[in-house]
């Protein structure tokens, strides 16, 4: 799981954001990409609140995320990795399970 | 050390181990590398920031942290068994007051320059821009 791919799943998740001159933003995540520009959404009314903001990537120091999100992620990525294997295996037995294709439709009856 | 693989190649052995980590602000981040990237981008989980005033430290936990790997300044491996016997020539105190000495010494230390900077304008040099000095 990418430090980026950890990101993306976080998204509409609440987040806490430093910049590098040390000014903090804690908001939802709305969206970010690749270069790490994210968009957040405020997050009740704490702070001073800015209904939105966008930050570019380059002046990010880091960003924390609530502790689940990390444990989803990786469930979720053991999930899509079974889901892949049994795709797999199903492509395997492809053959073997339609070998009657092409002999005429009542051959896989056997009495 | 046994094998070194050029650029980020070589964390992949520090994954899923304790890390030290120290950004260009000076902060100490303690926590297990869960994940990187060939920027060392870094995530770090149940993560504790220690600050650490002369002989007194203090620490919080902080939880997930996604780094951006440009601020990052270095990374080591903790050693378990020297980490267990503690810290013999640091005292521990709470993270209020450590907060507290470190906010002093950052101020003490802004005096200092800030007097070194007036002797040097006197003796002609010319002024400094930024602090790029963050330690």
């Amino acid at each position: 799981m990418l430090p980026l791919s950890l990101l993306n799943a976080s998204k509409g998740r609440p987040m806490q954001v430093e910049l590098k001159n040390g000014e903090t933003y804690n908001g939802h995540l709305v969206n970010c990409d690749p270069w790490m520009n994210i968009s957040l959404q405020k997050d009740g009314e704490t702070f001073y609140s800015l209904e939105e903001c966008y930050i570019r990537g380059s002046s990010i120091k880091y960003l924390r995320i609530q502790d689940d999100v990390i444990d989803n992620v990786k469930e979720e990525s053991q999930r899509n990795k079974n889901q892949m294997r049994n795709r797999n295996n199903m492509r395997g037995r492809g053959r073997g399970r339609n070998s009657n294709r092409g002999r005429g439709a009542n051959n896989n009856i056997r009495s | 050390m046994e094998s070194f693989l050029p650029g980020t190649a070589s964390l992949i052995d520090s994954v899923d181990k304790k890390l030290l980590v120290i950004l260009r602000d000076g902060r100490n981040l303690i926590g297990i590398l869960r994940s990187y990237d060939q920027f060392a981008n870094l995530v770090l989980q149940n993560t504790l920031e220690r600050i650490i005033v002369n002989d007194c430290y203090g620490e919080k936990e902080r939880g997930v942290f996604i780094i951006r790997g440009e601020n990052v300044v270095l990374l080591g491996e903790i050693d378990k068994d020297k980490e267990q016997d503690g810290y013999p020539n640091l005292n521990k105190v709470s993270y209020e007051k450590i907060k507290e000495l470190h906010e002093q010494e950052i101020k003490d230390k802004k005096a200092r320059e800030l007097q070194k900077q007036k002797i040097l304008l006197e003796r002609g040099f010319s002024e400094e821009f930024g602090d790029y000095d963050l330690y």
